[in-house]
């Protein structure tokens, strides 16, 4: 006997393909997207004004919330032809890449130096001149690593990408990550998936220490800063990536994350974010209901409150926070104490960051199934589910706070490390007095990543619409606003329904705004005093 | 008191070895104030942390009271160029937690950071976080903290030039006031510095590096009477800056 049957197995290739096709792809529409509208964004005032406040909030809405509203506009329009459910899952993909891109080309066309501006004027370097020899050339840095992270963002989606099911119906496309939720769903092979799931980490991993890793290397001389580089091999995890080690203290370019992640932050009075959610949202509203083909009536209304789970939502929405929070908690404690005693101690770090090199290549939805086969056996399909999210979650999170934490501890300045020395601090003292002060603001930029991802990861992990034997061919979900959003979003009426769907987005929208209001950017602004001056 | 004995140290640099010390020779004896010149680059900084104890030779060593100078200790402590003031504490605390290791009563401690503070006159600024202190207010942060530890040496690592030539004039003043305080168990100084003048106004003796790898070119013994203020116009005092630059330019 095989160690793996499976009629789909020779297929393997084939699938392979055509998801590194598909990212490739939407990789390509994602440049030739942002980089236009990036450089617009910095370059003219009207326009930042609009965009930027806009992409910023699409941004922090989890992407896998407004994946309903995509398949509901593709597979409406091609009647669940084959065509519109590859354009909706490289649509998907575009809404998880296309950010890093845009923020990206941003930041490093405001970065370009007063000097460099002023002297392109001086000698009359203007217009499109001035794109192609200071803009250009000033976001090619920028451009490779924001490749880079969408490139990781959309491995981590493409599993939810690939494989939608919609209105009780399953759409999926040929690829990889299709492949191994029905393994896992369908075929209920736990062996299959290891593979699917190492087949996957080992591409992601190979072309990540191959390509892109070669690519910064040469982009960083370009810089118009010096580069400091620091011996953290390979990318980032999924979402935040090399540039952190590559160039510290330098805000060229540095996609969507960390610095910039707490400049986005602080960048826009509550206002114009609540400005900017009124429009948002009112703009999802109008192209749902022009797909929809229906104007909201009372009725409307009506049927959209009147769903009797409706009432559980404070609940659901503490279940899910709870959830959240209790993975935030441990994923804080394990990366804070991993990432200390990795920048403490070499030989640890020897040993460390191999591993975390190639855990962080692990697309960890495409994780998702996996424990969950292997949980529900011990727990049965209920508790497994719990335990599931929560293990993925903490797995998910855990790579922002590392990054962070590690990031920041190598780049505590030489001259605080020395007075450490030099007073004597040894041990817990000089951890306390030291080293965790001088990481937090990176504790609080690890905390907003984490946070950020934790939202996509419970939309996606508390509920399963698939129809699997194990749970008696029922779909399986757990209480909590993620799953309450699934189903108002792919279940049909009277349970799905637009209207709600829109609600529940913005409830998240709000939440997600209002703890970066409330404690994060007050958290910011108090440790902003600690960075060190150098 | 502190002696250093072909003391000769290399760093790994992208898998090339660049030697910085190369056997290294001089003394400094209780009392005196010592300074070191040199063009950037050329290991003074390095041999710096090697009498402070926070790197170590390759060969040779440093002696401090006839021991080899192995670990920090707090009878010789630091200023740096950048202050090295933790961010994250008043300029109080920054004082007070210099005195853990010595005093485990919170309270003597913030009363002897107190006296120090305002020895070098920051009272009223205690409470002040470094990020709200002027450039002239660190280093007097960080001069009171060195100081509050009551080392028989203390380490200067270009201390002012980091600092506008106002406020770095005031601050050297205050060095060569403290210096001439009998109270104090700091007694001895040393000096690393790129300012010729600098040098010469401040110390007893300048000792001369040459470009790297670093090594004692030269030693100019400074006899003007002090204090030196009024010398700064006279020509004696452009004869030791001349004498000074002279070897330096020979060691190119």
């Amino acid at each position: 006997m095989n160690f793996v049957e499976n009629p789909e197995i020779s297929s393997l290739p084939y699938y392979t393909f055509r998801t590194l096709l598909r990212i490739t792809i939407t990789l390509g529409i994602s440049v030739a997207w942002g980089v236009p509208f990036g450089i617009l964004a910095s370059t003219n005032k009207t326009a930042s004004v609009i965009l930027v406040p806009f992409i910023d909030l699409l941004q922090s809405i989890p992407i896998l919330g407004y994946f309903p509203v995509i398949v509901l506009f593709f597979i409406s329009i091609f009647h669940g032809g084959e065509f519109g459910i590859e354009l909706s899952a490289i649509l998907l993909l575009f809404t998880s890449m296309a950010w890093a891109i845009f923020f990206g080309v941003v930041g490093a066309v405001k970065a370009i130096p007063v000097n460099i501006i002023e002297a392109a004027q001086s000698f009359g370097v203007t217009g499109f001149k001035y794109i192609r020899h200071v803009i250009l050339p000033a976001i090619v840095p920028a451009l490779i690593s924001g490749s880079t992270l969408a490139w990781c963002d959309g491995w981590f989606f493409m599993i939810a990408a690939e494989y939608i099911v919609y209105l009780g119906t399953t759409y999926s496309v040929p690829g990889l990550g299709s492949y191994l939720a029905k393994a896992a769903y369908v075929y209920n092979d736990l062996n299959l998936s290891v593979i699917i799931l190492v087949l996957i980490t080992a591409i992601v991993f190979y072309l990540n220490s191959l390509t892109w890793h070669r690519l910064m290397e040469k982009a960083a001389t370009g810089t118009y800063k010096p580069v400091t580089r620091i011996g953290l091999s390979g990318l980032g995890k999924l979402g935040v990536i090399r540039p952190r080690w590559l160039h510290l203290g330098d805000r060229i370019h540095r996609p969507k994350s960390l610095i910039l992640a707490s400049k986005w932050v602080k960048r826009y009075t509550r206002l114009e974010k609540a400005v900017a959610l009124a429009i948002s949202l009112a703009a999802a509203f109008l192209i749902i209901y022009y797909i929809a083909g229906q104007i909201p009536s009372e009725v409307g209304f009506h049927e959209a409150f009147e769903d009797p789970e409706f009432l559980n939502l404070p609940i659901y929405t503490a279940l899910t926070l709870g959830r959240l929070a209790v993975a935030y908690v441990i994923s804080l404690g394990i990366a804070l104490g991993m990432g200390v005693l990795a920048a403490e101690h070499k030989k640890f770090a020897a040993v460390f960051y191999p591993i975390y090199d190639i855990g962080q290549a692990i697309p960890i939805l495409a994780l998702f199934p996996i424990f969950f086969v292997y949980l529900s056996r011990i727990f049965g399909s209920r508790l497994g589910l719990e335990t599931t999210a929560i293990v993925v979650l903490v797995l998910d999170m855990i790579w922002y706070m590392f990054l962070n934490v590690v990031g920041a501890v190598k780049s505590i300045p030489s001259e605080i490390r020395e007075v450490g020395r030099l007073l004597g601090f040894k041990g817990l003292r000089r951890i306390t007095h030291i080293v965790i002060p001088a990481i937090l603001p990176a504790i609080v930029t690890g905390s907003i990543l984490s946070w950020g991802t934790g939202w996509n990861t419970i939309i996606f992990a508390e509920y399963m619409p698939y129809e699997m034997e194990l749970s008696g061919g029922q779909p399986l979900s757990l209480p909590g606003l993620g799953s309450y959003l699934d189903k108002t979003g792919y279940l049909p009426p009277p349970k799905g329904n637009a209207l709600r769907l829109l609600f529940l987005l913005g409830e998240i929208a709000v939440i997600v705004l209002a703890m970066e209001g409330l404690v994060w950017r007050r958290l910011l602004r108090k440790f902003e005093k600690y960075r060190v001056e150098v | 008191m502190i002696e250093s004995k072909h003391v000769t140290k290399s760093f790994e640099l992208e898998k090339s070895k660049i030697s910085v010390l190369e056997d290294v020779n001089f003394s400094v004896d209780e009392g005196d104030f010592v300074c070191l010149v040199g063009p950037s680059g050329c290991g003074k900084s390095t041999l710096l942390r090697i009498i402070a104890g926070l790197e170590h030779a390759d060969s040779g060593k440093v002696l401090f009271h006839d021991q080899p100078q192995i670990s920090p200790t707090p009878k010789i402590t630091m200023i740096f160029q950048l202050f090295g003031l933790l961010p994250w504490k008043t300029a109080l605390e920054n004082v007070e937690v210099a005195l853990e290791i010595l005093e485990s009563k919170k309270e003597a401690r913030l009363e002897v950071a107190k006296s120090y503070l305002r020895m070098v006159g920051l009272e009223g600024f205690e409470n002040t976080y470094p990020h709200d202190l002027s450039g002239g207010m660190k280093q007097r942060v960080g001069i009171a903290r060195a100081l509050a530890l009551q080392p028989e040496v203390l380490l200067m690592d270009e201390p002012f030039s980091s600092l506008d030539e106002l406020t770095a004039k005031i601050l050297r003043l205050l060095v060569l006031d403290i210096r001439g305080k009998s109270s104090l168990a700091t007694n001895t100084f040393f000096m690393v510095s790129h300012n010729v003048e600098e040098a010469v106004f401040m110390a007893d003796r300048v000792i001369v590096m040459s470009p790297r790898p670093g090594r004692i070119i030269g030693e100019v013994k400074v006899d003007i009477p002090r204090p030196r203020m009024q010398y700064l116009r006279d020509p004696v005092y452009f004869k030791y800056v001349d004498e000074v630059v002279e070897v330096l330019e020979k060691g190119k």
